[in-house]
């Protein structure tokens, strides 16, 4: 079974653009804009990875992920961070990686790959 | 006896060589020297080679007119005292030629009577004595004055304000500058003229010079009698009286507002562009997303992916390319990109903004707008977070005068008449003295007393002026505050392209 990573940013061409990257390589995805949505979209996928982005308009990156801590069933889902906010390195501490935009592409999949495969 | 030396000598010129014998026995046993000339000729070579203090001679020179042998010696020599020699057959002749101005004060007729002569020649000696100390006090007098003349002028020209003060803080003197700014105000209070205030300042360094004699520096904000604000960098010195005790200090202060301002400008540069920053990296972010995904469809021969990728990529290179022009003009100040708008659906999304935060605070939020206001021509973000600031700044006044009354309400109304619009933002919190009220749009250097003056304000003024509009403040400490925008309905062609 393919594996499936989340794509969680409220830019819609971000998510397109990664949505591509992951497929072109061979993962499943699936997507959210805002973190308010992005807890039942996790629920329904469980998704293998999550690719988080930190400024989104409803609930933000960090406060998503305070959730997601909070679900034995999810909390130990990988969770990269790509955000636009430079400094943004101990926002989510636990986070396998932190990119900022705009991110290395090859760099992005090797870290996929180390992480899930 | 007196000394032989040339301050005591005499010459006696006449063309007599037995009376200047004469003459030459009973001086010398004065105790004078005493020089001896027969012709005109000979007095002028003499007076040529040294200064006679006394000169007596006779006015009858065959070559010469007595009146210029007279002119001739004074010109030579102004302070040579001369004693005219007349004929006993006709002493009015000598009267004509008695002029103090020359040196000629006194004649002797012949024959010379010596207990007469020794009293007129000392008379001589005092007179010149006297007239030499005149001349000494003159130079220096007028040396004196040239010194105060250009300590005065030096006072006056330097581009500081200079104010000296004594120890209860009066104003005894001040330079050109400073009055032009702060008023003739010679006997005021230091903190009256200068902050408008009714009591010291807390940090005066005026009083620090005074307890410990050395320099202070501080930098304030003061205002002059036009109600501008200015920064400054202020130097204290003491001044001390002859026994070494402090009796005044002056104090010099140096305009550095167009620094201030200049890095005010590089401040709100700074936060704009780490405000944009992120959204920069986000259109990069997707630009790149945009080549690849146009690759990825060319490889594959997808047409779908192919159109919209380059949708993407399109939509991207203008955006980033309007972001990258807007920061460039406001590196040499923002164009503003005026839209029309509805002035009430306008001021209802500023309220929709400050609404929660008054809710929160159990703050009244009052609205009121004439319904017909009209349009308005602004760039509605930088306006709002004008008009945000404000209404921000005025919860937080209710805030801080908590509990002291028992309901607090802010008020927004919007007003237009032809030319303007006016938005009017009214609190009952803690409200501003007079010295708040005037820093509170500067980007006030040092933090201490810092209520009402945060960065929000500064900008919301700016953005204001930008418009071509202006913010009325009216305050009283205890009672509350009104903030009065008025912004122009159609935006002036200089304000565009600002």
């Amino acid at each position: 079974m393919a594996l499936k990573i989340l794509i969680i940013d409220d830019d819609p061409n971000i998510v397109t653009y990664l949505t591509d990257l992951f497929q072109e390589n061979g993962y499943e995805t699936c997507s959210a804009l805002d973190g308010s949505e992005a807890m039942d979209v996790v629920k329904k996928e469980t998704p293998d990875l999550i690719t988080l982005d930190l400024d989104m308009p409803e609930e933000w990156g960090p406060r998503f992920y305070r959730k997601l801590c909070q679900e034995d069933e999810y909390k130990n889902i990988p969770v990269i961070v790509i955000s636009g906010i430079t400094g943004c390195k101990y926002a989510i501490q636990k986070a396998v990686a932190t990119l900022v935009k705009p991110f290395d592409r090859e760099r992005l999949l090797k870290i996929v790959k180390d992480t899930i495969g | 006896m007196v000394s032989q030396d040339k301050n005591s000598s005499i010459l006696i010129a006449d063309t007599n060589e037995e009376i200047l014998d004469v003459l030459q026995l009973v001086i010398g046993r004065m105790g004078y020297e005493v020089i001896k000339c027969s012709t005109a000729y000979g007095i002028f070579s003499e007076i040529q080679i040294e200064t006679y203090p006394v000169i007596i001679t006779s006015l009858e020179f065959s070559n010469l007119k007595g009146g210029e042998l007279v002119d001739m010696i004074n010109k030579q020599s102004p302070s040579t005292q001369i004693i005219i020699l007349v004929d006993e057959h006709s002493p009015d002749t000598a009267l004509k030629y008695l002029d103090k101005d020359k040196g000629v004060s006194d004649f002797l007729t012949k024959p010379v009577n010596s207990a007469a002569l020794e009293i007129y020649i000392k008379r001589a000696f005092k007179r010149r004595e006297r007239q030499q100390k005149i001349y000494t006090l003159e130079r220096e007098r007028d040396s004196f004055e040239r010194s105060s003349l250009q300590f005065r002028q030096l006072f006056d020209e330097i581009p500081c304000y200079i104010s000296i003060q004594d120890r209860n803080f009066r104003i005894t003197g001040a330079n050109k500058l400073f009055k032009k700014d702060f008023g003739d105000y010679i006997g005021s209070y230091c903190y009256n003229i200068y902050k408008h205030r009714d009591e010291p300042c807390q940090e005066c360094p005026v009083y620090f010079t005074f307890q410990d004699g050395n320099h202070h520096q501080t930098e304030e904000v003061v205002t002059s009698k036009d109600g501008k604000p200015h920064n400054v960098l202020t130097w204290t010195s003491p001044l001390r009286d002859s026994d070494g005790n402090i009796y005044q200090v002056m104090e010099m202060s140096t305009d550095i507002s167009l620094l201030r301002n200049l890095q005010s400008h590089l401040t709100s540069l700074g936060l704009m562009m780490g405000g944009m920053s992120h959204n920069i990296r986000g259109i990069m972010t997707g630009l790149e997303g945009g080549v690849y995904r146009l690759e990825l469809g060319l490889r594959k021969d997808n047409k779908e992916q192919v159109h919209d990728a380059l949708g993407t990529v399109k939509e991207l290179t203008f955006r980033i390319k309007s972001m990258i022009l807007s920061m460039l003009d406001y590196t040499k100040e923002r164009q503003l990109s005026p839209t029309n708008v509805d002035a009430v659906k306008f001021a209802r999304q500023v309220a929709d903004i400050i609404a929660l935060k008054a809710e929160k605070n159990n703050i009244e939020l009052k609205i009121d707008f004439n319904e017909s206001a009209g349009m308005i021509q602004i760039d509605p973000d930088s306006l709002n977070s004008c008009m945000v600031n404000i209404l921000d700044n005025s919860i937080d006044a209710c805030i801080d005068d908590r509990p002291r009354k028992e309901r607090y309400q802010v008020g927004f109304s919007l007003r237009g008449n032809n030319d303007y619009i006016v938005f009017e933002i009214a609190d009952n919190g803690v409200g501003m003295d007079q010295e708040t009220r005037e820093k509170m749009f500067t980007l006030f250097f040092s933090s201490k007393g810092n209520k009402g003056t945060g960065f929000g304000l500064f900008l919301s003024n700016h953005i204001c002026e930008q418009h071509g509009g202006s913010i009325e403040v009216e305050s009283e400490p205890g009672k509350g505050s009104v903030f009065r925008v008025s912004i122009p309905r159609i935006m002036s062609e200089e304000n565009r392209t600002l």
